[in-house]
């Protein structure tokens, strides 16, 4: 399939500020819209993937939130609302997948994309030469993801958005509808129980 | 069905869509029709001479991917819509356009009738970097 | 269910105060209290653990979406983008040639990148129509306006965001007559009316 949405080559030389290019996107401007896309897609999958650990609907969310983000650009007031929007629409498709497997259980994780995950993380690290540093590092990140899949969903989206993508309490609390001291205090929860369950992992 | 030869073969509004669609892509500034062009020139080569073959009829408007060609009474009117480079003038990017189609037209032996033109983008023409 | 119960320790702190002191050094409380002396243990290795994944997540070349999620996202904005205004430009007899709002914009937009510490931001163009139509358009295709009749005119309203070294009244005029010359060039019509909002500073 070809490709024709990088038209202005010279055009995209020019490093923008995130409130113009969502302004272009707003007006129709292709261009500016991939930027968007380039810019949001891999954090949002990022976030998919860890809440339902499973890469075909994560990347499912990703199409659907960025489709519904071009939809609804021109409605958005204020340009600068564009990230958090765009993580608002993302979190809600993961809720309503988890709420729809709930409802079928006998779905299950993507075992593989697990696998092949950790084997990556396995090579990569600070670490680097240091075997015994690197195992150390998989084996925590591991019992981490573990434990992040035992938490209901909505805490498990608090702490995602919170220490993985560093989105702010009040948009965050925005996007699931709560107070921001219920954000905090769902956030506190999370951390309380990985941090109990990484102590009795060992 | 009023399947009146021109010059011997019926012309059908498609291959008259491809005409025009082939000519507007030859004018200098004009950079690609809007949607994609190329899928419909792929799937008309071989089409185009099965229709010189098999005629069917003469009026009637075909319609695909940036160009609508429509044929009645022996003249045709083609609506296209394009993109432009934006190093040349877009207005007579059209004009000039207008002229070639009307004159490709003309040689089938049928009319040439409005060309319309929509100018939908206008871009820098890609990997020539303008400085 | 206390969804907003924060977890608290036999010695009643909260978990959440302890995360909140985590990168400083143990109070005097927590110097002697053997239950905050191992939260802050436990919470130091999941502070760890969570930079860890962070960062290995994001290096991650296999935690990308395909190359078909984004081609399939920009398939539907341009399969939608079409819908965007047009505006006539001629209407001779052997036919009309019409722009849409886009491909102006796109003209305008690029004359701007010429100018230092200007972004622009949107666009909206209006036709305002000379005197001796005032009924307006004669032609049946809905939103389209025509702006080759005599003494019909562009209205161009552009808003940019400023970097804020710039001195904003000459770098508007610039703009303009940069704008001016570029619907001229590329486009063959004259721009007519050129408002330009400056609604923002961004950050350099």
């Amino acid at each position: 399939m070809e490709d024709r949405g990088a038209g202005f080559e010279s055009e995209l030389e020019l490093e923008l500020d995130e409130g113009s290019i969502v302004a272009r996107a707003q007006d129709g401007d292709l261009a500016a819209f991939e930027q968007l896309v380039i810019a949001y897609q891999d954090r949002l999958f990022r976030l998919a993937y860890r809440m339902l650990n499973d890469r075909g609907e994560a990347e499912d969310v990703v199409q659907d939130a960025l489709t519904a983000a071009w939809r609804g650009l021109p409605m958005l007031q204020d340009v600068r609302a564009f990230g958090g929007w765009a993580y608002r629409l993302a979190t809600n498709r993961c809720l309503d997948l988890l709420r729809k497997r709930s409802a079928h259980p006998e779905t299950i994780t993507d075992l593989e994309d697990l696998r092949s995950a950790t084997e990556f993380r396995a090579t990569y690290g600070p670490g680097g030469s240091d075997p015994a540093y690197e195992a150390e590092t998989a084996a925590r990140q591991d019992s981490l993801t573990t434990l992040l899949n035992t938490l209901p969903p909505e805490q498990r989206a608090c702490w995602l958005l919170r220490e993985m993508h560093g989105r702010s309490y009040a948009e965050i609390g925005a996007t699931l509808k709560i107070s921001q001291s219920a954000v905090r205090g769902r956030l506190a929860r999370a951390r309380h129980e990985i941090a109990e369950g990484m102590s009795e992992w060992r | 069905m009023s399947e009146q030869p021109v010059q011997g073969q019926v012309i059908t509004s498609q291959l008259i869509a491809s005409l025009a669609a082939r000519t507007a892509l030859e004018t200098p500034g004009v950079l690609r029709l809007e949607p994609t062009i190329q899928g419909f020139l792929a799937r008309l080569g071989p089409a185009a001479l099965q229709n010189l073959r098999n005629p069917g009829s003469q009026n009637g408007t075909y319609r695909h991917d940036g160009v609508t060609a429509t044929i009645s009474d022996g003249t045709a009117r083609i609506h296209l819509d394009i993109a432009t480079d934006i190093a040349y003038t877009a207005l007579n990017v059209a004009e000039t356009v207008k002229h070639r189609v009307r004159e490709s037209i003309s040689h089938t032996g049928l009319t040439p009738g409005r060309v319309d033109i929509s100018i939908l983008a206008i871009e820098p023409q890609p990997r020539t970097k303008l400085s | 269910m206390a969804v907003d119960d924060v977890p608290r320790l036999g010695c009643g702190r909260s978990i959440d105060r302890i995360w909140a002191t985590i990168d400083q050094p143990p109070s005097p409380h927590e110097e002697k209290c053997e239950q905050c002396q191992s939260a802050r243990e436990r919470l130091k290795k999941l502070t760890e653990a969570t930079r860890s994944l962070r960062e290995s997540d994001l290096h991650n070349t296999s935690l990308k979406p395909r190359l078909s999620v984004k081609n399939a996202i920009m398939n539907v904005a341009r399969a939608e983008i079409r819908r965007s205004r047009r505006i006539a430009l001629h209407g001779k007899e052997n036919g009309t040639t019409e722009i849409s709002e886009q491909a102006l914009s796109s003209v305008i937009r690029f004359a701007a990148t010429a100018i230092p510490g200007i972004h622009a931001r949107r666009c909206h163009i209006e036709i305002r129509s000379g005197g001796n139509d005032p009924s307006g358009e004669d032609r049946p295709s809905g939103n389209t306006a025509t702006a080759a009749n005599e003494g019909a005119h562009l209205i161009i309203n552009l808003r940019v965001a400023a970097a804020p070294s710039v001195e904003i009244p000459r770098t508007v005029d610039s703009l303009r007559q940069r704008i001016s010359n570029a619907i001229t060039a590329c486009v063959g019509i004259s721009a007519g009316t050129i408002n330009i909002t400056v609604e923002d500073l961004y950050d350099v």
